[in-house]
């Protein structure tokens, strides 16, 4: 995890992450909640097009001891989700900011959502 | 909330700590994957102090064990470890136990978060016996060696093969000049040894043996591989496969109750009843393997054709075989009272098509054989 996160990405207090690509927003999670999660064994990812709020449960997460569940950092419609995921879970472990990411989504609340969403040395700050 | 004598060498191996009955003991180090292969493979070295050490000894000891135990502890050899069950009356379990017979006394292994719950059952159960029940869990530190490579660490420490105990065997010797019991048991289905010594040589012997095993590609490991490596063995876990509701022939270690054992012990009745087919088992523990992608975890609904017959009591993956794996105990009472007759012998349990509710959806699985990998015992 010696990769440098991306410039420009916000964290929520939940530990996703998510960077604005233009078009589209991607999201991951950080490497302080992988750090925390271990080995990760199982990724369950949403389904392409369904919509969800800031706050919900977009997926699920399972290191070898636990289940974790995944809030969305911001609302929107899933466009794109990391299918590679599925067969190689291990690559959040291994590559958290490129590899590793989860879904990308389409946003029309991003300026309000993203309100409450910190940048990642502050966020460092608050879970360190 | 407890600290090991090794609370500090885990700190500086970068382990992360968890609570566990009462300890704060190390969970994983580096990676509960990497650790769990590393036994299977080399092998690991535990951290398992948080086990509770009680000597039973005197006049009536043999007495006391034999009302206290479905095992006939007149059997027992000299200097054997023998796996066994501390049933109550009605035959469900206090504890599961591993006792090794010493010269003149017994040494019982009590799991961490049962030490009190068994001393108040020895101590019940002692009266009436010349018995000595001696708790020495606070003087004894206990460290776990696994993996096929285990005896080349105990060789490169000094204690050649020939001088080792044999499977399921203690010996008290000396390790690097301090007094151990070392005992050719363990949790993971690996061959391997279990070390007691005392609480003020156990930083100096766990120092040695990390030492001792560099070439051999040692590492330690944590609380999070030893309950995948457990669980691949399909050893029971207490307080999860088994606890007061369980006897040991629902929990599938009838393999372990002698049926000619004369003496009267508590719960006998009901235990050698269920092994005889005399008594009906309400319940049983099953092994299952997924066949659809999710894991089963702890407390998760089991169904068959359609009913909701049971619990995941244990649930992971299988890092040796890359499945899905648990232990489920399925009821046979109620709705679910034609399993008794569908799933009473190995035979017909096994390929038993099962669901199991995982976030709110099922996902189905099948009922297989234990263990999930082979023990692999140097006998």
């Amino acid at each position: 995890m010696s990769i440098q996160q991306p410039e420009g990405i916000l964290c929520s207090k939940s530990h996703e992450w998510v960077l604005d690509e233009g078009d589209t927003y991607k999201i991951g999670l950080t490497d302080y909640a992988v750090e925390q999660l271990g080995d990760i064994v199982f990724v369950e990812l949403p389904e392409v097009e369904s919509e969800f709020a800031k706050g919900e449960v977009f997926a699920t997460i399972e290191s070898v001891k636990a289940a974790s569940e995944i809030y969305m950092p911001i609302g929107g419609k899933i466009v794109e989700v990391n299918e590679e995921l599925i067969n190689s879970p291990e690559l959040i472990n291994e590559n958290v900011w490129e590899k590793g990411w989860l879904v990308k989504v389409q946003s029309d609340t991003f300026a309000q959502d993203s309100l409450g969403l910190l940048e990642y040395e502050d966020y460092k700050e608050e879970v360190a | 909330m407890k600290k090991t004598f090794l609370y500090d060498e885990h700190i500086a191996l970068g382990a992360k700590m968890v609570e566990f009955g009462g300890w704060q003991m190390p969970v994983q180090y580096k990676s509960i994957l990497d650790e769990h292969k590393n036994v299977r493979q080399n092998v690991g070295i535990f951290d398992v102090s948080h086990m509770g050490q009680v000597f039973v000894s005197g006049d009536g000891a043999l007495d006391f064990l034999q009302k206290i135990l479905p095992q006939d502890v007149s059997k027992f050899s000299l200097n054997h470890a023998h796996y066994c069950q501390l049933p109550y009356l009605n035959g469900t379990l206090v504890d599961d136990l591993i006792i090794y017979k010493l010269e003149n006394e017994y040494l019982i292994i009590v799991n961490a978060s049962r030490r009190e719950a068994d001393l108040d059952w020895f101590r019940q159960n002692s009266k009436g016996f010349s018995v000595k029940i001696e708790d020495k869990s606070d003087e004894f530190s206990m460290i776990a060696l696994q993996g096929p490579k285990a005896h080349c660490v105990i060789e490169k420490a000094g204690i050649e093969e020939n001088n080792q105990p044999k499977f399921f065997m203690i010996n008290k010797t000396k390790l690097f000049g301090f007094e151990v019991y070392l005992c050719r048991t363990g949790y993971t289905g690996e061959d391997g040894f279990e070390i007691i010594c005392k609480n003020s040589d156990v930083v100096e012997i766990w120092r040695k043996l990390l030492e001792s095993g560099k070439e051999f590609s040692i590492t330690p490991v944590g609380l999070g591989a030893r309950d995948t490596l457990r669980l691949e063995a399909a050893l029971c876990l207490y307080g999860s496969d088994i606890n007061e509701h369980t006897t040991p022939i629902e929990a599938g270690l009838g393999w372990s109750v002698p049926k000619d054992k004369k003496e009267d012990y508590n719960g006998k009745e009901v235990i050698l009843g269920q092994k005889n087919g005399e008594v009906p088992l309400t319940k049983k523990l099953f092994a299952f393997e997924m066949t659809d992608k999710a894991i089963a975890r702890h407390g998760a609904d089991v169904y068959i054709e359609g009913k909701k017959c049971g619990c995941v009591t244990s649930g992971s993956i299988s890092p040796t075989l890359d499945k899905n794996i648990g232990l489920c105990l399925i009821s046979f009472e109620g709705d679910c009272k034609n399993l008794a007759t569908s799933l009473n012998t190995k035979e017909k349990s096994i390929g038993t098509a099962i669901q199991i509710m995982v976030r709110n959806k099922l996902y189905n699985a099948k009922i297989v054989k234990k263990p999930f990998v082979e023990k692999k015992y140097v006998k």
